[in-house]
């Protein structure tokens, strides 16, 4: 047979016995049906918020961010804390599609096509920050650097929030260009069960393909080399935006550690965010046979690990902190945990370190309710780190005769809860439009993972091999189909 | 191999200043390096079951084989610790009761950089190690014997593994700061515990490839084939960018915010050791990069084993080049206390400017140390896992 063997050990990744023609149809379906209640409730939900954040923008815009109630100590608050988290949420998509890619982990393709779109969403919310925040929006275009007449305004290309321009779009093209890929072969699919102005409009999404080898051919070249490129990006978006901070001489902020462990906060908070989306639509879409148990538990398993790598980071830079014997950078740890703004550091802690914890337990793994909380809560956690980072560590100057305290206006909130409702929005025309699971992807693992092919554990008598021969003996029986070997 | 290492020993010792800097110098340095190295490979085994991985099955006894080295690095750190007590060496600037009081850093930092930590905390976190070494190891050699259909083995693996992870991420940084960055004493990086081991993974990947070559070409693994090796070679080019990753970011960040007290640790490496400073980022980044990358040197055994050579070599340079520096300068330190002029003079000193003969000697003793004890552990047990779960997957594996 010329599918690999499948330990027996292993979970099935699709479930139900499905074959190659339900799998077309489970997946296509979401796109050719109207929109049900719950889908058009959270559309015009999503769609309210999205107006609050965009007039608070078009307020912040007219009268200036002095409406954000920033102040001249603390010159950075919920903007750049959003931006941040945003940013986060945004690495989990192309991780997913890159580096569980390259360390073939098959349980991807249940879950990459949505965390890819969730990535590119999320980049665009964060993208908004930047622009927003630096109060004269007309003159964002300053932020590139092209040859001008502006004299001695040009872009410092020692400062790392020039590189974050770079890094950020550059990722965002290839996260664009990679999710694309992707779904050009399932445009396909649907453009084959549509009529009329649907039938239009994949026939232009799907650039004509045929599905013919060549097309195939060129189609998994591509995705390799994107593959390969943004892999580098993943991990280089974060560092350059922990850069933003360790390059600098305030005390909390310098520290070398930050740019791996922003990286792990990063995957820790996209995870989060993927599965608070897995968990809802999975359950509204009916997919609970693609996304399976497993997959949500894998995801909770790197959830756990990214959780755990930021709590070693915590306790590091706690530590090292002390052991510096430098006081103002014992002072800003102080500060964090015993300040003004203490209970941001409390929930920190409790949501990123001490509740990921409860994943140790396989029960709560693969409980579906408990991880939908456990998302929300690492969200919620994630975004404290940035805010603890920024606000807390602003807040105490080095002279107390600066120190400050800072409350966001509703403006402020306004924008946050804006970017939640404009990335909800376009996840929600998303999964209107396109497969949310990777038709072609799944159809690619059904044989070594649906379920119908894997044998099961405790059905499969023991693989003996015998050192130094190489007659392999596969003393297995019943339904080995994807397991016969010689 | 374990004779040059003692000859080594030996002439080193004779010929030392009289503190035996140079002596001690070496054997701390070979003791971290293999230590760590046989730590790196107990946390990839337990990173590989926790994740579920099977292609690694086929020659996971050579990485067991290494985890059970923890035992003879706990008795190698145990006898630098003694030394501590009994005052045999001056490698810590912190051990130095009369430095410690004269300087308000050091008294700062005295409840972590003492002899009691340094001794205890090495006991039981490497014994911590230890065990999680030996008990996977149990495990895995039980199930060749009596695995079950229920994968009993596999799950006991699976949760021994995963208990290990953490205990091994958080204890590993605490010892990495006492035994390497505390000799520099006063300086500190929060990332230093995950560049050292950045390093000794890579290592510890260098030394499965030679490992696993010059068992083939012997004969033994006859199913390890080249696509394993490929990834192998990966996971070997991977970990180079990783460690170049975090070198770049310790490097940059330092140099950037331009603190004193933090640069002084760069600058000196920078000025007084320009070879080894650039021959750190030169052999193991730009060349594993730039051979690595191509698809086929992965899956030439040539080219392979020289890069592992090469990479082995060079990740004991940069272990040379974060603790000489330090060790060298509380020597002139204390050697200025006692008033003995001369050694405080400017220029090379043998065996801690560059590696020397004997340094180099020391480190050819040392692995075949490593060796020695590898080999004779892996004779104890079948070399393939013949009732592992995976084995098939493994078999079968094609990059």
């Amino acid at each position: 047979m010329g599918a690999a063997p499948t330990s027996p050990i292993r979970e099935p990744l699709v479930q139900g016995h499905k074959t190659y023609h339900q799998i077309t149809e489970d997946l296509c379906s979401p796109t050719e049906r109207a929109p049900g209640k719950a889908w058009t409730l959270a559309f015009i939900v999503a769609l309210m918020a999205a107006t609050w954040g965009i007039v608070s923008i078009i307020i912040t815009i007219w009268v200036g961010i002095g409406t954000w109630r920033l102040n001249r100590t603390i010159g950075w608050g919920w903007d750049i804390t959003n931006f941040v988290w945003w940013i986060g949420i945004g690495h989990a998509g192309t991780l997913i599609s890159a580096i569980l890619l390259l360390f073939r982990q098959k349980w991807r393709t249940g879950v990459n096509r949505a965390a890819e779109a969730m990535t590119i969403f999320a980049v665009i919310c964060a993208a908004l920050f930047p622009a927003i925040h630096v109060g004269r929006i007309w003159v964002v275009f300053f932020f590139f650097p092209y040859p001008n007449t502006r004299g001695p305004v040009w872009p410092n290309f020692n400062s790392p929030l020039l590189w974050d321009v770079f890094a950020i779009s550059t990722y965002f093209t290839v996260s664009l260009l990679f999710w694309y890929t992707g779904l050009v072969p399932d445009f396909a699919t649907v453009r084959d069960r549509a009529k009329g102005f649907r039938k239009k409009m994949y026939t232009f999404l799907s650039f004509g393909w045929t599905g013919s080898a060549k097309h195939w051919q060129r189609h998994e070249s591509l995705s390799l080399v994107l593959a390969g490129l943004a892999t580098p990006l993943v991990l280089s978006v974060h560092t350059i935006v922990s850069f933003d901070f360790a390059t600098s001489v305030i005390p909390g902020w310098h520290t070398t550690i930050f740019p791996p462990y922003f990286v792990a906060g990063a995957i820790f908070s996209g995870f989060a965010m993927v599965q608070t989306l897995m968990v809802i639509t999975r359950k509204v879409l009916n997919l609970q046979n693609y996304i399976t148990i497993g997959h949500i538990e894998s995801m909770n398993k790197v959830i756990l690990v990214t959780g755990t790598i930021v709590g070693v980071a915590y306790l590091t830079e706690l530590f090292i902190a002390w052991y510096s014997g430098y006081v103002y950078e014992q002072f800003a740890f102080f500060n964090r945990a015993l300040g003004p703004y203490w209970w941001s550091y409390f929930g920190m802690m409790t949501c990123n370190v001490l509740s990921p914890q409860l994943f140790w337990s396989k029960k709560i793994r693969r409980n579906v309710t408990m991880t939908f909380f456990m998302s929300i809560f690492v969200n919620i956690g994630m975004w404290f780190e940035r805010f603890v980072i920024i606000a807390t560590t602003l807040a105490r100057d080095y002279l107390p005769s600066s120190w400050s305290f800072y409350v966001p206006s509703i403006v402020e909130i306004g924008i946050y809860v804006g970017t939640i409702g404009i990335f909800f929005v376009f996840y929600l025309v998303f999964v209107r439009v396109a497969p949310v699971v990777a038709i072609a992807e799944i159809k690619h693992i059904l044989k070594s993972s649906g379920d119908q092919y894997v044998i099961t554990n405790g059905q499969t008598t023991l693989h003996q091999i015998e050192q130094g021969g190489t007659a392999l003996q596969v003393a297995g029986h019943g339904d080995s189909h994807g397991n016969a070997h010689h | 191999m374990m004779l040059v290492g003692i000859f080594s020993l030996v002439a080193t010792y004779i010929g030392d200043d009289h503190f035996h800097t140079r002596f001690w110098s070496n054997v701390l340095h070979n003791s971290v390096f293999f230590t760590g190295v046989a730590l790196m490979a107990l946390f990839l085994l337990a990173a590989k079951i926790t994740a579920w991985s099977g292609w690694h099955t086929i020659f996971k006894r050579v990485w067991e084989a290494y985890s059970l080295f923890l035992v003879v690095g706990l008795v190698l750190i145990m006898i630098i610790a003694l030394g501590i007590w009994g005052g045999w060496h001056h490698l810590y600037h912190w051990a130095d009761i009369k430095s410690v009081e004269s300087d308000v850093i050091l008294t700062g930092k005295s409840s972590f950089l003492n002899k009691n930590w340094y001794t205890f905390g090495s006991l039981l976190f490497v014994g911590l190690w230890v065990f999680f070494a030996i008990r996977i190891r149990q495990l895995s050699v039980d199930e060749d014997i009596n695995g079950d259909s229920n994968f009993t083995h596999a799950r006991k693996m699976r949760v021994l593994g995963a208990a290990a992870l953490p205990v091994i991420g958080f204890t590993s940084a605490a010892l990495i700061w006492q035994w390497v960055m505390s000799v520099d004493a006063h300086w500190y990086s929060t990332l230093f515990a995950w560049y050292a081991s950045a390093s000794m993974m890579v290592t510890m990947i260098a030394l499965t490839i030679i490992t696993l070559i010059m068992l083939k070409v012997r004969g033994y693994f006859p199913l390890v084939n080249i696509e394993h090796l490929h990834d192998l070679g990966k996971y070997m080019f991977a970990f180079s960018i990783f460690w170049t990753y975090l070198w770049f970011s310790q490097y940059m960040l330092i140099w950037y915010a331009n603190i004193p007290e933090e640069t002084i640790y760069f600058n000196t490496r920078l000025h007084q050791y320009p070879v080894l400073f650039y021959l750190n980022i030169g052999l193991n980044f730009v060349l594993p990069f730039l051979v690595l990358l191509r698809n086929d040197t992965k899956r030439k055994y040539g080219t392979l084993l020289f890069i592992s050579c090469v990479l082995v070599f060079s990740h004991w340079l940069d272990f040379f080049l974060m603790l000489k520096p330090g060790i060298i300068h509380t020597a002139h330190e204390l050697a200025a206390a006692a008033g003995e002029a001369g050694h405080h003079t400017a220029g090379a000193t043998p065996g801690f400017t560059l590696p020397g003969f004997l340094e180099i000697g020391t480190f050819i003793g040392f692995l075949g140390l490593f060796f020695f004890v590898v080999f004779n552990r892996l004779e104890k047990a079948s070399l393939v896992p013949s009732r592992d779960p995976y084995l098939m997957e493994s078999v079968s594996h094609h990059t």
